[in-house]
């Protein structure tokens, strides 16, 4: 009777794409009500400037405008940031202090300056167009390291400098580390800026009344944050605040993570107004104003053992975080975590790490998938790569040395790795990507004056982040959420603190609990992302679902299971122990006669509309609630990628021949979702190592407004990606499961970088900066041949700087 | 300046007196109320979520005036099933787990309607069929096995049974 297969470790068909399908998602853009008004933005032309007048009466006076509000008109509404909104993480740390709009100055473009609110979106960009703002440039700086000399043009003047955040992180003992070593390797990585800007441009839809207080309708990752953090800063009660992430978001990836300065203007004019008001960005003002991260410099050295053993680290690290003003990470936290991962999946055990995150005149930065560790990553699996070059040591025997092998081991930066093998999964991706036979392809392909390279990356990936590291970074929950509440009709309701924008958390969610309860999927439907229908929890961010919300939906199956065995075993007239039974088909059953069982069904309606046929002094009802925190700090999977490249060195261009990715998803819920998560995920980090980037120019004008500028990689421009899984099941869940979502894209520009440095080792060219573009190759590689000009060529073919 | 026209979307007959700046796609999602067709960048063209069949061909909604649309037959995502019976392309999508969070499957599917008229079943050829349509989810593997699934399935069927799954 209870052989049937699990759920769990099935590609079952996802339960949300019938509806997306055939055009009946529910997108906050779709979302009309009565008397609906729209909202717009002026925004600034100017990196940094002084308001000096706005004269709004052109815009005000065009038929079908309702308002034109400035600063001025909302000076007497607080600062935003609040001690709920800013990381308390150890260092120093500072606030800038802001309100919703400017007063009187503007320190990037696409700033906020005024907000215009009209009866439809035509007449609101006509208007916007009318509003005539004079302003008075000052003073401007963009390059991080600029805005830390002195005598740099200062963000926030009353800070004394243009630093938001530092943090010195010391472990062991790094001085001896470089003194013991044989080779130091010293080198300067850059990360350029950009990030994971979603197809669904942000979108907020806010109506006021006084029964109900304040409905918004939100593109967010996190319903319950936001509500908390509205109702603390306008000082309303949670319980007149609803925010509704709708069903379907189009794509997240952190960048709808943070509560965001239009949204609460958005709210305040709805109160304001009096009238439903309804915001989408435009491509252009997300463009200018979010998505943005990765803006790192490292100097980095690494002090390495004559055999190839790691011995220590040392890092200058700088961000550039742009204005800072982003409620919840103030543009830091995402470099901490960075700094925080920054020694990865390898055993480094003594690292000296100055972080020093800089406000500039840019946007601030926002989380992208990959959460402040993308330019990091790079940096340190290109080091050990320049390492192992300089010691004559194959990169993947350098990592088979110096990768973690034994768990759980504690990070120098104080991460616990819980589980996984990278040793074997090293070796099932040095099967996959043929690796001997590449090395003499591309020995023989050398020969032939064609340059094939292939680099490999090695990291670990957070499954969640324990309420030990999310309470001091944001002030949030690191626990999982799930109720199971059952229909009279027997079905299932499963209501979660995770709202998806994509990930499949209907289906993988019904899979588990299915299983447990004996039921199939579509005996069950999930609520989230609704205030007034999910439960508290952080909301959708770092891998949760897999680690912490899929074991919450678990436990609460596991917590409601005594109560639906005792209507059993009374409507059956049995006295038998709980471990008698069995949940399967439907029904909860008597193991050693299956024909003995009472419905699931029939056991719901008893407890919701017969309950006095419930075992005497029980309550009704048929509903648990469970909340998981791991039992460790850290949960983890450890992954490898490998990349083959063909670099044509007359152009810098070069092609990807082969992606291939060993991933570790603990225990897989459905397999082909976690495919789609590397898929997506490894795409990102190609489309941002090669593509992407927020260009600002010297006086900080922003010149990648479109998607003509800031190029997105099509179907053309990627590579197919192999996936191969090693799982390694977490002992600290139920299942073993590990998230899936946010780890793949950091994996993917220390591979790139490391096959582009292979291919072009002949040149003996150094690969340290993003994105690689075939200008930057060909100028890369056009230097070196003209520095080996005069030499030998074959001298020149052994040598390279790697 | 304001024109009256007439625009069919999935065999229903919209008639509006709208400005001559009025988009397209506003006229199929504000109009139509077919919020199926989404707008992912700034009416520039690049992101394909709106691309719809305008009498035949994949356009991008956001970059035709509606006033062009006078008299057109169009397509848009919501009509691609046949009652409950999903089109191929639609199906394959579903079984191969051809999209995530779903904003950009009415480009890609209303653009892929149009190459699978007369399909070339190569990974080259389909990644450039689709290239003007930019998903970031899914990373576009999935997608391409659900196209590679759709022609076969679409050429196994009678050429009128296949007709059927194309009616503009």
């Amino acid at each position: 009777m209870n052989a049937r297969k699990p759920w769990v470790g099935q590609s079952i068909k996802r339960k949300e794409d019938h509806r997306l399908l055939i055009g009946q998602g529910q997108y906050v853009a779709d979302l009309t009500l009565p008397r609906m008004a729209v909202v717009g933005f002026v925004r600034s032309p100017h990196a940094h400037a002084r308001i000096v007048r706005i004269d709004a009466d052109a815009a005000r006076a065009l038929p079908g405008v309702l308002a034109v509000v400035t600063g001025q008109d909302t000076a007497h509404l607080d600062a935003i940031l609040s001690d709920l909104s800013v990381p308390k993480l150890p260092g120093e740390t500072k606030r800038p202090i802001f309100g919703p709009l400017p007063i009187d100055e503007v320190k990037y473009v696409g700033d906020l300056v005024a907000a215009v609110i009209a009866k439809d979106r035509y007449v609101l960009e006509d208007a916007i167009d009318l509003v005539a703002v004079e302003y008075a440039p000052l003073p401007v700086v963009v390059d991080a390291e600029a805005a830390l000399a002195a005598g740099a043009p200062l963000l926030y003047p009353e800070w004394g400098d243009n630093v938001v955040y530092h943090q010195h992180l010391q472990h062991g003992d790094t001085e001896a580390a470089f003194a013991a070593a044989a080779v130091i390797v010293k080198e300067r990585f850059k990360g350029h800026r950009c990030g994971a800007s979603p197809m669904e441009p942000r979108a907020c839809l806010a109506r006021y009344d006084v029964a109900e207080g304040l409905t918004v309708w939100l593109t967010t990752q996190r319903s319950h944050i936001k509500r908390h953090l509205l109702g603390a800063y306008f000082k309303i009660p949670d319980s007149k605040i609803r925010v509704i992430a709708p069903k379907d978001v189009g794509g997240g990836f952190g960048v709808k993570a943070p509560l965001y300065r239009e949204e609460i203007l958005i709210c305040h004019l709805a109160m304001k107004v009096g009238r439903p008001i309804k915001w989408i960005e435009t491509r252009q003002e997300n463009l200018l104003n979010i998505g943005q991260e990765r803006d790192q410099i490292h100097e980095l050295e690494l002090a390495v053992a004559a055999d190839g053993t790691i011995l220590g680290l040392r890092d200058r690290m700088i961000a550039n975080c742009g204005d800072a003003r982003i409620p919840i990470y103030v543009s830091f936290a995402m470099p901490w975590l960075g700094m925080m991962y920054l020694p990865n999946g390898y055993v480094i055990p003594n690292v000296d790490i100055d972080l020093t995150c800089v406000v500039t005149n840019k946007a601030g930065l926002t989380p992208s998938r990959s959460f402040g560790s993308f330019t990091g990553r790079f940096a340190i699996d290109r080091i050990v790569d320049i390492a192992a070059f300089r010691l004559g040591i194959d990169p993947l025997v350098m990592r088979e040395k110096n990768c973690i092998k034994t768990f759980p081991y504690v990070t120098a930066t104080g991460l616990n790795v819980d589980s996984g093998d990278f040793v074997g999964a090293l070796k099932k991706l040095k099967a996959a990507i043929d690796y001997d036979a590449f090395r003499a392809e591309q020995q023989a392909a050398r020969a032939n004056g064609r340059y094939l390279g292939l680099g490999l990356s090695l990291g670990i990936e957070f499954s969640g982040l324990s309420s030990q590291i999310l309470v001091p970074m944001e002030r949030q929950p690191g626990f999982g959420v799930a109720t199971i509440r059952f229909d009279a009709n027997g079905q299932v309701q499963v209501a979660h603190g995770d709202q998806p924008q994509g990930q499949g958390h209907d289906t993988t969610l019904s899979q588990v609990v299915a299983d447990e309860l004996g039921i199939t999927p579509d005996d069950i439907y999930v609520i989230s992302g609704d205030t007034q229908a999910a439960p508290f929890a952080a909301g959708t961010l770092a891998s949760r679902m897999g680690g912490y919300t899929i074991s919450a939906a678990v436990m609460a199956a596991r917590g409601l299971k005594p109560k639906l065995i005792a209507i059993a075993r009374h409507l059956l007239q049995l006295t038998v122990d709980d471990s008698a039974f069995e949940f399967s088909a439907g029904a909860v059953r008597l193991i050693a006669s299956p024909e003995r069982h009472i419905s699931l069904q029939r056991i719901a309606e008893t407890a919701l509309l017969a309950p006095t046929e419930l075992p005497p002094g029980m309550e009704g009802g048929l509903d648990h609630t469970a909340h998981f925190e791991a039992d460790t700090t850290g949960m983890h999977s450890c992954n490898v990628h490998a990349v083959t490249v063909e670099v044509f060195p007359d152009s810098g261009r070069f092609k990807i021949l082969r992606y291939v990715a060993v991933d570790d998803a603990g225990r897989p819920i459905n397999p082909t979702i976690v495919r789609g998560q590397l898929h997506g995920g490894i795409a990102l980090g190609i489309s941002n190592a090669c593509l992407e980037e927020f260009v600002y120019t010297a006086e900080g004008d922003q010149l990648t407004r479109s998607l003509q500028e800031y190029l997105i990689a099509s179907a053309r421009d990627l590579p197919h990606i192999e996936t191969h899984e090693h799982n390694v099941p977490t002992p600290h869940n139920p299942l073993g499961s590990k998230g899936k979502g946010e780890g793949p894209t950091g994996m993917v520009p220390g591979a790139l970088g490391n096959a582009l440095a292979d291919a072009l080792a002949p040149f003996g060219v150094r690969i340290t900066e993003m994105p690689f573009t075939p200008e930057r190759l060909w100028r890369l590689i056009e230097a070196a041949r003209s520095v080996t000009a005069a030499a030998n060529h074959d001298s020149a073919l052994t040598r390279g700087a790697n | 300046m304001k024109r009256e026209i007439t625009v069919t979307i999935n065999d229903e007959v919209h008639t509006a007196t709208v400005e001559h700046r009025y988009l397209l796609v506003d006229f199929i999602r504000e109009v139509a109320g077919a919020t199926g067709t989404h707008v992912g960048c700034g009416f520039e063209g690049r992101c394909g979520t709106c691309t719809v069949v305008v009498d035949g061909q994949a356009v991008k909604s956001c970059l035709m005036l509606a006033v062009q649309a006078d008299g057109a037959k169009l397509l848009t995502i919501e009509g691609l099933a046949r009652g409950d019976e999903m089109h191929p392309l639609q199906a394959a999508f579903r079984d191969l787990h051809g999209l995530q969070c779903g904003f950009c499957t009415p480009g890609f599917l209303l653009t892929l309607y149009d190459f699978l008229k007369d399909p070339i079943d190569s990974e080259d050829a389909i990644r450039q069929a689709m290239s003007g349509v930019l998903c970031r989810c899914t990373g576009y593997v999935h997608i391409v096995a659900a196209v590679r699934q759709a022609i076969a399935v679409l050429a196994a069927m009678t050429p009128a049974e296949r007709a059927r799954w194309f009616p503009l």
